[in-house]
């Protein structure tokens, strides 16, 4: 291991690689959050056929690669920009995976909740936005950082369509170098471990912090 | 919601009227590369560098248009091209037949050879190489389409891996997992230049050419000023001095080529 050096001189590269890749997780989450959020509600409490819409919508995302969604959007007649291209795919595939999170997080509140409130005089939205989901969020937390945790690793595929995030930086490095595969590589895992274990440690903080007492919390389980 | 609605309408019909207006100049035309592939095209501390970028750079100075890069993996560039995405490619591209059909050559600028990399301590030679053995080859190069066509189609018994990269089938080659990769002689040349435990025991002479592409039916007339420019490079001695600073020792002939690839 005597040239470390071009690793310390690349440093800012592989800064910005990082920068990249939780932009792209931003977009993604963000876009995955949004229309997962609504899919969930629509698969629960549309009036048919549109739940019978989504859940086919949504298997259809669940059951393609996303590397196979990737380049399904990057070949579309526009011309959306590398990024773009990453966050459109990405979100789609991740608004599959979440509206499942929150279905089931929904579904998992009490239907007596839902009556109680209906019968008090609440509209259905009002039951849904004030009753159900401030609870089924709070559940969702801890399934949610799973699928947090597998959208950071999968920003790792957009470098098919041209960003530049993290391993197409480790790839600059090893192809001009010629060599030094394991030691790029092996920093790349550093980062990615980093990022997970950082983006995991937010959500476990937040999830504390909504607990609402009487409610199930991670870690609570067995200490009684 | 209503404002949404309406943005995301404006934004749509704005995509489609610039994918829809293919005029005939661009202010800027996007080159895209893949930054994986030294001397011709490589990145260093975020900057594009290679002969391949300073040739283009210099093209476009000299035709008075104006160049971005656009690194795009091997897989998907030529695709991209055939698309529009990008509107140049300048990544050591060979003139094959099949990539003919999709994209457009200019006049070849370099000319290339296989060769054949042995681990240093191996004492196969060129045709041992590949005599009941398993090699390696990147994916999509037209190293590996050599090894197909001319060994494992002819019914030679020899195993051929795909690479996603020539730096991994290096590896494999260096930790025994195969006997021998084939790959483009400059290629080769810097594998054994920067010390990888490699040598180069055989040249297959397949006189591959390397031409800059533009997408089918050349919709912003970039053909006739690369052609034009390489010309112009050569005979202002530019060349010779861009050859010289990444391929020392390499003789100087003059550009552009004369195509020897001919398609149906």
């Amino acid at each position: 291991m005597e040239n470390f050096g071009f690793l310390i001189r690349e440093l800012p590269w592989f800064w910005r690689g990082t920068v990249v890749a939780v932009e792209v997780l931003a977009g993604v989450i963000g876009l995955g959050l949004a229309a997962g959020l609504g899919g969930a509600v629509l698969q629960v409490y549309a009036p048919p056929p549109v739940p019978a819409l989504v859940t086919a919508l949504e298997r259809f995302l669940r059951g393609i690669p996303p590397i196979v969604l990737l380049l399904l959007v990057f070949y579309l007649p526009w011309n959306l920009p590398p990024l773009a291209v990453a966050i459109v795919a990405l979100g789609l595939c991740s608004a599959a995976y979440q509206s499942q999170i929150f279905r089931m997080a929904i579904q998992s509140i009490d239907r007596r909740q839902t009556e109680a409130a209906r019968s008090l005089g609440m509209s259905s939205p009002q039951t849904i936005l004030y009753v159900v989901l401030p609870q089924a969020l709070r559940r969702a937390i801890g399934p949610w950082s799973n699928e947090f945790s597998s959208q950071i690793k999968d920003t790792s595929l957009a470098y098919i369509v041209g960003v530049v995030e993290i391993l197409r930086q480790a790839r600059y490095v090893i192809s001009y170098t010629y060599g030094n595969s394991l030691l790029v590589y092996g920093f790349c895992a550093l980062i990615y471990f980093v990022l997970t274990r950082a983006g995991n440690a937010a959500l476990y903080r937040l999830e504390a912090r909504l607990w609402v007492p009487g409610f199930e919390r991670r870690g609570l389980e067995r200490r009684v | 919601m209503k404002r949404v609605a309406l943005l995301l309408t404006v934004g749509v019909s704005c995509f489609l009227a610039a994918s829809s207006l293919q005029g005939a100049e661009k202010d800027v035309y996007i080159v895209g590369v893949d930054a994986a592939f030294p001397p011709f095209t490589w990145v260093e501390q975020g900057e594009f560098r290679g002969f391949d970028v300073e040739v283009i750079q210099a093209i476009a100075d000299l035709e008075g248009f104006s160049v971005e890069f656009r690194d795009l993996p091997w897989a998907t560039i030529i695709t991209a091209l055939a698309q529009g995405k990008i509107d140049v490619i300048a990544s050591g591209l060979t003139v094959t037949c099949e990539r003919d059909q999709v994209i457009d050559f200019s006049l070849p600028y370099w000319e290339v050879d296989q060769a054949v990399l042995v681990r240093e301590d191996s004492d196969l030679n060129a045709i041992t190489a590949f005599n009941g053995t398993k090699v390696g080859a990147q994916a999509g190069t037209t190293g590996y389409q050599w090894i197909e066509d001319n060994l494992v189609a002819q019914g030679i018994d020899v195993k051929l891996r795909a690479y996603e990269t020539y730096e991994m089938a290096v590896r494999d080659l260096e930790n025994g997992r195969i006997a021998a990769v084939l790959c483009d002689t400059d290629t080769a040349q810097g594998f054994v230049d920067a010390g990888r435990k490699v040598k180069i025991v055989g040249i297959v002479r397949t006189g591959e050419q390397y031409a800059y592409a533009v997408t089918a039916g050349d919709p912003y007339g970039l053909l006739p000023k690369i052609n034009d420019g390489l010309r112009k490079l050569y005979e202002s001695g530019v060349w010779a001095e861009l050859v010289a600073k990444y391929f020392p020792g390499r003789p100087v002939g003059p550009v552009p080529l004369k195509r020897t690839t001919v398609c149906e």
